[in-house]
């Protein structure tokens, strides 16, 4: 490993990320073991507290809707991404981009906006009521915003762009010979695509879950319009913190471990994809 | 006479208004080496995936063993290719790829461990067989596709231009190999291939295709010593090509000069090619029905043979000439130098022009 590489090249961006991402999130590891001070603000002295409170069952629990919240998200949107993804790599070369460019166009308006449309959709005298009861429906219908269902939609339509990108990756680069092999060998469709495309495209699977499950447990925009709150996630808890109750030490406690979560399955997810590429060839 | 193998007939196959493959018929024999001989875009390479079952002819069927196998779906036919790229399952060892097609056919574990053992032995890999494809060379990932679609025993193997990738040494030494190993386990292969000389070292009876139409088929010597027709002799080895024109029975050259060719040779009237291979040449016209003279414009030493261009003025392109180096060495020639060399009549083909 004798060639130079212009690591030089780096220095903008890692400055800009130390300034404005290590040194911040350092402040808040720093917050986390200092008490509140009385009328709000920070007492400069060394506590366990806030740690210890993040365990507490009241608030372990909202960890734990979180995360099902969010992994249920995942597992929506990496099916129907991956399905989409699949027919887009099946397309003629040529309709590719086409394609993709439109299941990424919802991405190009804002986020605010695109979560207040699907208020307008499930709402009580929304267009989904609408179009149920002009089709001649008028019994009761069960309530479609305010709950976990729509914050997973929501979650899900939000993220799901990212997940077709994520998987479409791995399945326009598979050699189209390889699953003829599977079928020239004996395979019918269902197990070419079980024994062969499926492992081979693992990674993208693994890229989109981790990318939504990390985007949706943080989230507080989607859970706070869609949600109504009737029930708080991670990310409102932790913006009640800072912003009401004025507690910050607390919230910088679980900042910290929501943090911790997110690298943990990062780090998971680049072991899985490196793995699963089988890259590092072996002197033979 | 026993039934063919593999029986084309009239088979077709159109992309859109492109016909790929128009109207063929073959019959393909037991046990036989066959290959199919043609530039890109000949239509080789659609046969071979319609054997497969990738494509579905258009028109014509395709009998293998007496029956209709045309729609028959590529999983469901006796048939295993052999891909030019390899198509090696990338996340499965050496071991698995090959125990892969075993598995779809439900065979018992332990029957499937021994098979895959076996081939292991016969492609020579049994010490990599934990390692994945890209842990390997191109000839051992070679082998290892072959062993892939040999281990299921088919009726009939197909291997997509085999030893394209591999460096020319390795090539020639493969392409015995797989002639021995053809020869052992005693199954139908059809090789397609761009590369005559593979296809005239490896196989018992080659078909020529040009535009989606077979040229010619028949053993590598009749190939090669009698083509049909002009394209045919051009496409195999290398081919002197005299303009001629017949005249009384006669064929006058360029120069007036009258050319011989032998008894069997069919004549046609007016304008024609005289042709004659460049290791039929020899030094001096004392030994030859004909003879030419021309002056030596390049000259190319192979090590076992040495090449002339000749400019004569019975041909508008140099003629080649082959010398055995026992030849080229009894006479020291230079670029200038006027030579005169001859050949046998019997050497001679006629081409319409």
């Amino acid at each position: 490993m004798n060639d130079r590489k212009p690591i030089y090249l780096m220095s903008p961006a890692l400055a800009w990320l130390t300034a404005f991402m290590v040194i911040p999130c350092l402040l808040i590891l720093a917050l986390a073991f200092f008490r509140r001070g009385i009328y709000g603000g920070v007492e400069y002295t060394f506590t366990m507290e806030n740690l210890a409170l993040v365990f507490d069952p009241l608030y372990a629990s909202i960890f734990l809707k979180s995360a099902w919240i969010a992994g249920l998200s995942g597992v929506i949107a990496v099916v129907v991404g991956y399905a989409a993804a699949f027919a887009i790599a099946a397309a003629p070369a040529r309709r590719q981009p086409m394609l993709l460019f439109f299941a990424v166009l919802p991405f190009w308006s804002n986020y605010l906006v695109r979560t207040y449309a699907w208020i307008v959709l499930l709402n009580r005298e929304g267009l989904i009521v609408s179009v149920v009861q002009a089709l001649g429906y008028d019994g009761e219908l069960p309530k479609l915003l305010y709950t976990e269902s729509a914050v997973v939609v929501g979650l899900v339509y939000n993220y799901l762009p990212f997940v077709i990108l994520a998987c479409y990756a791995p399945l326009s680069r598979l050699n189209p010979e390889i699953a003829e092999a599977s079928r020239d060998l004996g395979g019918s469709g269902w197990t070419t695509f079980r024994r062969v495309i499926l492992p081979m495209t693992v990674p993208g699977i693994a890229t989109g879950f981790v990318f939504v499950f990390v985007l949706s447990i943080g989230n507080f925009v989607t859970p706070a319009l869609l949600g109504g709150g009737q029930f708080q996630m991670i990310g409102n808890l932790i913006y009640a913190q800072f912003l009401t109750a004025n507690d910050w030490p607390f919230g910088a406690a679980l900042s910290m471990f929501l943090i911790a979560i997110m690298m943990g399955l990062l780090t998971l997810q680049t072991f899985a994809t490196e793995r699963a590429s089988g890259a590092r060839r072996e002197e033979s | 006479m026993t039934q063919p193998l593999l029986s084309l007939r009239n088979v077709e196959k159109s992309f859109g208004t492109v016909r790929a493959v128009d109207g063929i018929d073959l019959d393909i024999q037991e046990n036989e080496f066959f290959a199919l001989l043609g530039a890109s875009g000949s239509g080789k390479t659609t046969l071979l995936r319609m054997l497969a079952g990738f494509e579905i002819p258009t028109a014509g069927e395709i009998m293998l063993d007496g029956k209709d196998i045309s729609n028959v779906q590529p999983n469901h036919r006796p048939v295993n290719l052999m891909f030019q790229s390899y198509a090696l399952f990338p996340h499965m060892t050496i071991a698995q790829n090959i125990a892969y097609g075993l598995e779809m056919e439900k065979l018992p574990r332990p029957e499937i461990n021994q098979r895959v053992e076996e081939m292991l032995g016969v492609i020579q890999l049994s010490h990599l067989a934990k390692r994945k494809p890209d842990q390997l060379s191109g000839g051992q990932r070679q082998r290892v596709a072959l062993g892939r679609a040999l281990v299921k025993r088919p009726r009939l193997l197909l291997l997509d231009e085999p030893l394209g990738a591999l460096d020319k040494k390795l090539r020639g030494e493969m392409q015995l190999e797989l002639k021995r190993i053809q020869d052992e386990f005693r199954i139908t292969f059809i090789v397609v291939t761009h590369d005559q000389e593979e296809a005239l070292v490896m196989a018992d009876r080659i078909a020529i295709l040009q535009d989606g139409q077979l040229l010619q088929c028949g053993s590598p010597h009749e190939i090669y010593e009698h083509p049909q027709n002009r394209f045919a002799a051009d496409f195999i080895g290398v081919m002197n090509f005299l303009p001629v024109s017949k005249s009384g029975g006669a064929l006058v050259a360029l120069d007036g000069s009258t050319i011989m060719a032998g008894q069997n040779e069919n004549l046609p009237s007016g304008e024609a090619v005289a042709a004659v291979r460049p290791e039929r040449l020899h030094l001096g016209a004392a030994d030859g029905d004909n003879s030419l003279s021309g002056k030596v414009s390049a000259t190319a030493y192979h090590g076992l043979d040495l090449q002339l261009h000749l400019e004569t003025p019975l041909s508008p392109t140099p003629i080649m000439v082959r010398l055995t180096a026992d030849a080229a060495e009894g006479r020291p020639l230079a670029i200038g130098d006027d030579v005169t060399v001859g050949w046998a009549a019997k050497d001679t083909r006629i081409f319409a022009a």
